[in-house]
């Protein structure tokens, strides 16, 4: 029993996280979350606030009650969406930074299929709603993806300008030709169809049935990242494409399609909010959620599975800096502060350490040297 | 046709080109160095906000500019300290300045004016606005060229000094030689990290006082966000000019020019549609002098 006990835990083992978060990085990584804290207590010093009151209300806020944590949760599934676009297009060198707009185009197209599709029963409509903005986003990323890959325009570049594009796009959309008609509704496209819409798992809250699509596509990826051969090939390219073209890999379509299933995952983002918040696009559908999954997935390494735990504490610091700006009027936005902090500290870690090793191993040899000129 | 197309929507373009430039001015100058500076925008709005805190706490435009400038070398020491003495990612280093600049000045703007959105008051000191003395007379010229603030022209002289700079003085040499091939400046005994944290710091000032002309110049207030991705336009510019001043300025221009047409055409397009230009036009100039230097490279 022991030996299969054994067994057990080594396949377990087996389980964890890529070898690229060695432990170093993780303990760097708790030093970096704690020391961004400290620098937000500052901060809150300054404003004369009592800083652990404020980090005990915002923890309450974001996990206290059924509803908060339903909310953490909706919102940790968001940023584990978008880290998770970011990862898959990065692990193959690609770095879409477009996935705001992708995930306003994926809204739009769900939005329209929502409101406009009829005659049939709810769920082949929310099955077409999601198609549809799968589609979306996945089109609007091949654009930036093909430019990358054929002429090599530079995606950055390329996918920041398309993102403030398509949310100017779909803005004059939904203030112009789709404006709904209904009345005592101020903006937004007319609402989609009732049945449609994804069911609430906790009232009241943001957790909705999306949750378990999320949950699919999360596990799709992973599988795709971390098992399977294609995620090799993507992680070949990422790191030497040339490498990889030598050893045969089709380097260019593997880049194309990573970037195209990134788009794929901001679109269907951006049908979760739609069918499962507002019933409507609306020009408000994403607060920059984008750029905050990017965040997540750049300190984990684009880590996969890293990336989705870490979701779960950003989701935290998001939900719980709402609270605390309720609860205390700290505004929200410090939440983002602690949080580049963190990302400043973990981009930076290894070269900090490296200069720390190489300070005290200075040291060392001048203690070393006094010692034998001592002698 | 002639109320669109006509002096004061050069005018415009001049006005609303002059941020861009500033930047892409700082920009270029990392660029040759080989260091990719994406915060740029951040950057700005970071310059962008204290200058709107100095001009307002201090009553003055220069300490306004003052203070932007000093935020400026601050971000740039960062930039430099990060990217260079500990070898982090420069792209994450540049994202995450954005965000830490959206969420540092939304933070700043509403627990230190306890607004939301927007401040804007009357106590806020603009830059000055200056006129040409024997242009201004000049009956089209003058009106394109005088009146414009200060930072307008400070731009513009920017742009031929760093020409001059970087490919004339020995400096610029080895100013361009850190970036291609730093052995070569330190077998000379010079120092590419050095030239490194010199473009470096420039290029935090230039994006910080491109801030404070948005802030101070172009309008007098301070919204969230307000710079709009131009960091991002900027960095367009400079890669379509190839870090040559003269060229970025142009393509600078160009931004200008799409953006105050589309200002114009609000009443015949929807404000929406016509915002977009800008920024599509910037994709299409990455992608024509990818393919401009393709071809030069084939024949």
């Amino acid at each position: 029993m022991n030996n299969s006990l054994m067994q057990t835990l080594r396949a377990l083992v087996r389980l964890k996280p890529s070898k690229k978060l060695e432990r170093d990085y993780l303990v760097s990584l708790v030093i970096a979350v704690a020391l961004a804290f400290v620098v937000g207590a500052g901060i809150l010093l300054i404003c004369g606030h009592n800083p652990i009151a404020c980090y005990a209300s915002l923890f309450k806020g974001a996990l206290g009650t059924k509803r908060a944590f339903a909310n953490t949760l909706a919102k940790t599934m968001t940023l584990a969406l978008c880290g998770l676009a970011m990862s898959v297009a990065a692990k193959a060198g690609m770095f879409n930074v477009g996935g705001e707009g992708q995930l306003y185009f994926g809204a739009m197209a769900a939005a329209i299929v929502g409101a406009y599709v009829k005659g049939l029963p709810g769920w082949a409509v929310t099955l077409l709603a999601l198609l549809a903005a799968v589609a979306a986003g996945g089109l609007f990323a091949l654009l930036p993806g093909w430019l990358k890959v054929q002429w090599k325009v530079d995606e950055v570049i390329t996918t920041i300008m398309l993102n403030t594009a398509a949310i100017y796009f779909c803005t004059y959309l939904a203030n112009g030709p789709l404006k709904t008609t209904e009345k005592g509704i101020a903006q937004g496209t007319a609402s989609i169809m009732k049945e449609a819409s994804l069911q609430k798992l906790v009232p009241l809250s943001n957790l909705t049935t999306g949750i378990f699509y999320a949950a699919v596509a999360a596990l799709l990826i992973w599988y795709l990242m971390s098992r399977s051969t294609t995620g090799f090939e993507m992680k070949l390219t990422g790191n030497n494409d040339r490498f990889a073209l030598y050893g045969g890999v089709s380097t260019k379509k593997l880049m194309l399609w990573s970037m195209v299933l990134s788009g794929m995952l901001c679109g269907l983002v951006g049908m979760l909010e739609t069918f499962g918040l507002h019933g409507r696009f609306i020009v408000s559908v994403s607060n920059e959620f984008y750029f905050d999954g990017m965040l997540v997935a750049m300190i984990m390494r684009y880590n996969p599975l890293g990336t989705m735990l870490m979701s779960f504490f950003f989701a935290i610091l998001n939900i719980g800096g709402r609270a605390m700006e309720r609860s205390a009027g700290i505004p929200s936005e410090l939440i983002l502060i602690v949080q580049s902090v963190i990302i400043f500290f973990m981009a930076a870690e290894g070269g900090i350490r490296t200069s720390l090793k190489n300070r005290a191993a200075v040291r060392k040899a001048r203690r070393e040297a006094a010692r034998k000129e001592a002698v | 046709m002639g109320e669109i197309f006509n002096v004061l929507l050069l005018q415009t373009t001049l006005r609303s080109a002059t941020p861009v430039v500033l930047a892409a001015m700082g920009c270029l100058l990392t660029q040759h160095v080989n260091m990719t500076n994406i915060g740029i925008d951040g950057m700005m709005l970071i310059g962008a906000f204290f200058a709107v805190l100095g001009s307002y706490f201090f009553g003055s435009w220069a300490a306004g500019l003052g203070l932007a400038i000093l935020c400026g070398i601050l971000l740039g020491l960062f930039y430099y300290v990060f990217v260079i003495k500990f070898g982090s990612d420069e792209f994450i280093i540049g994202v995450a300045l954005n965000i830490f600049a959206g969420g540092l000045t939304v933070f700043l703007l509403r627990t230190v004016f306890q607004v939301k959105g927007a401040f804007s008051d009357p106590a806020l000191v603009p830059l000055p606005t200056i006129h040409l003395p024997l242009i201004r007379h000049i009956p089209v010229l003058g009106q394109l060229l005088s009146g414009h603030t200060l930072l307008v022209y400070v731009s513009w002289a920017l742009v031929l000094i760093l020409w001059a700079f970087i490919y004339k003085t020995p400096a610029g040499v080895h100013l361009r030689a850190s970036g291609e091939y730093p052995a070569a400046l330190t077998a000379c005994g010079k120092s590419p990290e050095k030239m490194k944290c010199f473009a470096s710091v420039a290029c935090g000032i230039l994006a910080c006082v491109a801030g404070a002309h948005l802030s101070l110049g172009y309008l007098t207030m301070f919204a969230e966000n307000m710079s709009a991705s131009r960091g991002y336009v900027a960095f367009a510019c400079v890669i379509f000019g190839r870090g040559n001043p003269l060229i970025v300025f142009l393509a600078a221009l160009l931004f200008g020019f799409i953006d105050a047409l589309g200002l114009r055409l609000q009443n015949y397009i929807p404000s929406d549609l016509t915002a977009m230009a800008p920024y599509l036009v910037t994709v299409v100039m990455m992608v024509v002098v990818v393919l401009w230097e393709r071809r030069k490279k084939k024949s």
